[in-house]
């Protein structure tokens, strides 16, 4: 049985809202920093959405009302940060949430607003995705505390990211800079038993006041606060040497030093082997405490590291050594790349394994075997990816994508839902990089190649970084077809609300930005907008835009499906499905073979719809050769 | 006591998230320490989904490790057979038999096994399997969507679970809607009556 919103019991917003101090709640770790950001009296939260990172900000929408927090959905990390920073030097309390590469978009603010410093507390939630669930590279985004200067703070569990939250949020008061909380998708995707804390009055000294020499970074302020920023992070120091978030368990000759999720495989392993050692759980990944980890290496040897993604505390851990003069085996991925990945995510099996080599003990768990076992059951295992899901638009604006350019298009393509037209049978897609570079790139393909080139976006990386891309493609006269998928709504995570849908974060009615107006806003001539549901005329508008002599958009809009269905749901109208005239039909599985819907199955050797997954698109129909599809 | 380890494995869609929130909101009310991890984000679009739901004492890492689980609750059998390392001789299977063929099946890019196929499959990693036909049980307890609810009386049937069957029920009753509670309910009693069987 599935539920949002009227269950029996307590709701997620009645227990995120209303828990008092000392309750446990199972909580998932996005939710976990939600009531954060309610414990810690913020006022203001921003974000752009993005897995994992999402249901933070998604939570605190709930909460807002209720709570007296603004948040937004900005329209993408850069904006986001801006509009925290605005409200920190304002005397506010003030978080914004992002996944990881995010990060890359709001880290030109960031690095200059170290130098600003901020006023009430802000913290920027970065949540990393190692091994790539639901992203494009797997970034260890604790270097860009390194890079920034800011501190960096890493919990382990749900708990801890509410607590380290509250700390660094303090921490960023105190030292009037911005904090990172940086997460993973198994602390942000993990559900925990979280214990409430009280819920702290808000700040009411909120005002700006004027402060040129620290808030305006032309050049001659800029170098005296990089020596502000500078000096601040040397008194962070002290405050990691004493912190409680760097912490010491357990007693024995081996030392592993260790942060964040990794933790928590360092434990498990430690019991499986029912192995004696001394674990120093490091809360600050940035500043690291030189000193606490220089009496740890002097009292124990030899010394794993064991983290996740990049060598990040060995490298540091090394050179404290080297600095401290202290001579121990360090050992980790700098040492022997074999102990433990660069790559994707860790696990206790991965930490297990590291420590049995170091200490030449076999392992509890013959894991070969299982291997070799497995083999088996999972070469039998068909692959299940995720599909774009029955119905949806942006499966007949490919297909149309693929008719209109007799399939011999290069198309750039871009971060979404619509990612997924790559695979077959659409196969639309032959490059993606990052949010909003389809336009641009798609300029650069059309400098050297001689065939059509065609962009495809989603309506909310359209607003989020593609404008000016489009800009720069009418200026520098490139000729390509840009093809923005708008279903409404951003999709991929969640269905948050964008500009164009003309309804805030809070649920307020907001003017509604229409794309056509800012593609012709940008320069571009030729705009025009399409239902992909009426394919005949999507394909000929596409054969218009390629024939065209410069840069083309064409908006291929059409509600989600699934939001479609809600929305008929919610109002008791019943989906209409579609079905096969088996008369008719001759089995030629064009339906299958040219949109993939998963409403559309095979039951021995006949091709059916099912009419529970159908949405009634109709859109099948339109491609059958032998018009066999029709209303059911 | 040792920690009970679980893999939850299904399709986006099947209710597997709700089914391992009811396992853990369960294990909180009989004071055990709990940890779940899942992977959603794509879960929406009919990719497969997993959960490892860890209940003890003192839980640490939100992952089960290889060839430590105590049982898996499959929604579906090729499901099951993705996770299967994670399987030993002493693990309990409990599956939904009702297959859910991918897309790519039907393109005739790859193929789908026999039931008899996966299930020999499962024998050689355990002898301990129950398959119970979730949907049917679910249809009968009045709502097809319930099915996670079965699977979750035909664990609780298994006795793998240090959970009581009035916590489990209290903890459905919290969670689902009020309309299709008394589904639930049955759909539990329903699952827990075919695997006890």
């Amino acid at each position: 049985m599935h539920s949002r919103n009227s269950v029996s019991g307590l709701s997620k917003l009645d227990i995120l809202l209303r828990g008092r101090t000392g309750e446990s709640h199972l909580l998932l770790g996005n939710d976990a920093v939600a009531r954060g950001a309610l414990e810690g009296g913020v006022s203001v939260a921003t974000t752009y959405p993005g897995t994992p990172s999402s249901e933070i900000a998604d939570t605190i929408a709930l909460m807002a009302r209720d709570a007296g927090i603004y948040m937004e959905y900005s329209t993408n990390e850069m904006v986001a940060l801006e509009v925290a920073a605005g409200a920190s030097i304002s005397g506010a309390r003030a978080i914004c949430s992002m996944k990881m590469v995010g990060l890359n978009v709001a880290s030109d603010a960031l690095m200059t607003l170290a130098y600003t410093g901020v006023r009430g507390g802000l913290v920027v939630i970065s949540a990393d995705d190692p091994d790539c669930f639901s992203s494009q590279n797997e970034q260890d985004n604790r270097y860009y505390s390194l890079l920034a200067n800011v501190p960096c703070l890493e919990p382990s569990n749900p708990q801890e990211a509410k607590d380290m939250l509250l700390s660094a949020l303090r921490l960023s008061e105190e030292f009037e800079l911005p904090v990172m909380l940086r997460l993973v998708t198994r602390v942000s995707h993990t559900r925990k038993p979280v214990v409430f804390g009280p819920i702290e009055a808000r700040s009411r000294n909120m005002k700006f006041s004027r402060d040129v020499k620290r808030f305006v970074m032309v050049p001659s302020n800029a170098r005296s606060r990089h020596l502000v920023l500078l000096e601040k992070m040397d008194r962070v120091k002290k405050v990691a040497e004493e912190s409680s978030l760097n912490a010491v368990l357990g007693e024995g000759a081996l030392g592993i030093v260790t942060s964040g999720v990794s933790f928590n495989y360092c434990m498990e392993a430690l019991n499986l082997l029912d192995l004696r050692a001394s674990v120093l759980k490091l809360g600050f990944a940035n500043p690291l405490p030189a000193g606490v980890i220089t009496a740890f290496l002097k009292a124990h040897d030899p010394v794993i590291v064991v983290e996740e993604l990049e060598p990040f505390l060995e490298l540091h851990i090394r050179s404290i050594a080297q600095g401290a003069d202290v001579h121990r085996r360090i050992l980790g991925k700098l040492s022997d790349p074999s102990y433990l990945p660069r790559n994707g995510e860790l696990s206790t099996k991965l930490v297990l394994t590291a420590i049995c080599k170091v200490l030449g003990r076999p392992s509890p768990v013959d894991f070969q075997d299982i291997e070799n076992r497995f083999r088996m059951a999972e070469a039998l295992s068909p692959p299940r990816p995720p599909v774009l899901c029955s119905g949806c638009p942006h499966m007949a604006s490919f297909h149309a994508i693929k008719v209109a350019t007799g399939g011999k298009a290069v198309c750039a393509t871009d971060i979404g839902c619509y990612a997924l037209g790559a695979q077959p049978p659409l196969s639309v897609g032959d490059v993606m990089l990052c949010m909003g570079a389809s336009a641009s790139v798609s300029s650069g393909i059309s400098k050297v190649v001689e065939e059509p080139v065609v962009g495809v976006v989603g309506d909310s990386t359209f607003f989020h970084a593609s404008i000016p891309g489009l800009i720069n493609a009418v200026y520098n006269k490139h000729k390509f077809v840009y093809i923005v998928l708008d279903n409404c709504t951003t999709a991929m995570t969640n269905f948050q609300p964008h500009p164009g849908t003309g309804v805030t974060g809070l649920g307020e009615s907001s003017k509604q930005i229409l794309i056509e107006d800012i593609a012709k806003g940008c320069g571009v001539d030729f705009v025009k907008v399409t239902d992909p549901y009426d394919l005949k005329y999507t394909i000929s508008t596409i054969k218009e835009a390629v024939e065209y002599k410069g840069p083309a958009v064409v908006i291929s809009r059409h509600k989600c499906a699934i939001l479609e269905s809600q929305e008929r749901t919610a109002k008791g109208e019943e989906t209409v499905p579609f079905e096969i005239d088996e008369e008719k039909c001759t089995e030629c599985m064009a339906c299958i073979k040219l949109l993939g819907c998963p409403a559309l199955v095979v039951i021995q050797g006949n091709v059916s719809i099912d009419s529970i997954l159908c949405a009634g698109c109709g859109v099948c129909a339109q491609v059958c050769p032998y018009t066999a599809i029709r209303k059911s | 006591m040792s920690t009970t380890n679980l893999i939850v494995a299904g399709v986006g869609g099947q209710g597997v998230i709700l089914a391992t929130e009811v396992l853990g909101n369960a294990a909180i009310k009989e004071n055990f320490d709990v940890v779940i991890s899942e992977i959603h984000g794509m879960a929406q679009r009919g990719g497969a989904v997993v959960s490892h739901v860890r209940i003890g004492h003192k839980v640490h890492s939100p992952t089960v490790v290889e060839g430590l689980a105590d049982a898996i609750l499959g929604f579906e059998p090729v499901e099951v057979l993705r996770y299967l390392h994670y399987a030993s001789d002493r693990t309990r299977i409990v599956t939904g038999e009702r297959c859910v063929i991918p897309p790519s099946v039907y393109m005739g890019v790859v193929e789908y096994p026999s039931i008899e196929q996966i299930v020999e499959t499962y024998r050689r990693f355990t002898r301990h399997i129950t398959l119970i036909d979730a949907f049917k049980l679910a249809e009968e307890a009045g709502c097809a969507m319930t099915q996670n609810i079965v699977l979750v009386g035909a664990l609780a049937a298994t006795r793998m679970l240090p959970l009581k069957d009035g916590t489990l029920k209290t903890c459905i009753q919290e969670r689902v809607p009020r309309k299709y509670l008394e589904a639930n309910l049955k759909a539990f009693d329903l699952g827990y009556a075919e695997a006890s069987r």
